[in-house]
């Protein structure tokens, strides 16, 4: 099963790719429990290169559990992300390397300003899944299908959660900023 | 957020604050500096993979390239 998914950001594309760097946590997401980066570098195209692990306790709805059992539900999905800060994209993909015999939902995101105002940002979502060998597998194709369609629209706001949340701590930055700065300067000016 | 190694969390948090600024004040704004995260890299990757293994996670074909290792196109 294919899903498409396009959403638009009233975010310019640097924004958008800081928050998408730094998605989880987030109270959208709340299975998943751990990222961690596994690698790093910048190509010889200055394209940094990141591959991720993301540890999700995937809510399987119960029908799923009885058949494959509750005990090992945590599920880890690897991720390779490319930024291009001069070309502006961020594409990320991520396959999950567990229950493979089971399912692959693999993904694909692209995060890259709107052709016509660099004040808003397109991302364009794919995902592939596919249940293997089991006799209900198009029933839990379109289970999968509708969660990760139903889990985009959490996207946006997840999105939309960590933008604000960076541009607050921006502003107590700015504040803590200027706090420090007036004490050395009054200083110096009662010296003279 | 939490590391997959539970004891490594600490240094993730480390090692994700040093790499998120200069992502944010450096690599976005053209500047082509490298980044001054690799012995905060450096600890964090090997307590990572040390959880990796503990756990028998089937990660795919990563070496340690490093933040500054240039990599060949593929």
């Amino acid at each position: 099963k294919e899903l498409w998914t396009l959403i638009l950001y009233h975010h310019p594309w640097e924004t958008v790719t800081k928050a998408a760097m730094q998605k989880y946590p987030n109270p959208m997401n709340p299975s998943v429990f751990g990222v961690d980066v596994l690698d790093r570098n910048v190509d010889r195209q200055g394209r940094l290169h990141s591959k991720r692990l993301l540890s999700t306790e995937w809510g399987l709805p119960s029908i799923v559990r009885s058949i494959i059992g509750n005990t090992r539900t945590c599920t880890y999905i690897q991720e390779h992300s490319v930024v291009d800060p001069k070309e502006k994209t961020f594409e990320l993909q991520s396959t999950n390397i567990t229950f493979t015999n089971m399912v692959s939902v693999d993904e694909r995101l692209v995060y890259r300003p709107h052709p016509e105002d660099p004040e808003k940002t397109m991302l364009t979502q794919e995902a592939i899944i596919s249940v293997k060998g089991v006799s209900l597998s198009s029933y839990l194709e379109g289970l999968m299908a509708s969660t990760i369609s139903s889990n985009a629209g959490k996207g946006r706001e997840a999105m939309e959660w960590v933008i604000r949340r960076l541009n607050t701590e921006i502003e107590e930055l700015a504040i803590t900023a200027r706090g420090t700065l007036r004490t050395p300067m009054a200083a110096a000016v009662t010296e003279k | 957020m939490n590391s997959v190694g539970e004891g490594c969390t600490e240094l993730k948090r480390e090692y994700d604050q040093c790499f998120n600024r200069w992502f944010a004040e450096k690599f976005l704004k053209g500047d082509r500096s490298a980044d001054p995260c690799s012995e905060l890299f450096l600890k964090y990757h090997t307590c990572v993979q040390k959880a990796i293994k503990e756990k028998d996670i089937p990660v795919e074909g990563v070496e340690f390239m490093g933040p500054n290792r240039e990599k060949a196109d593929s």
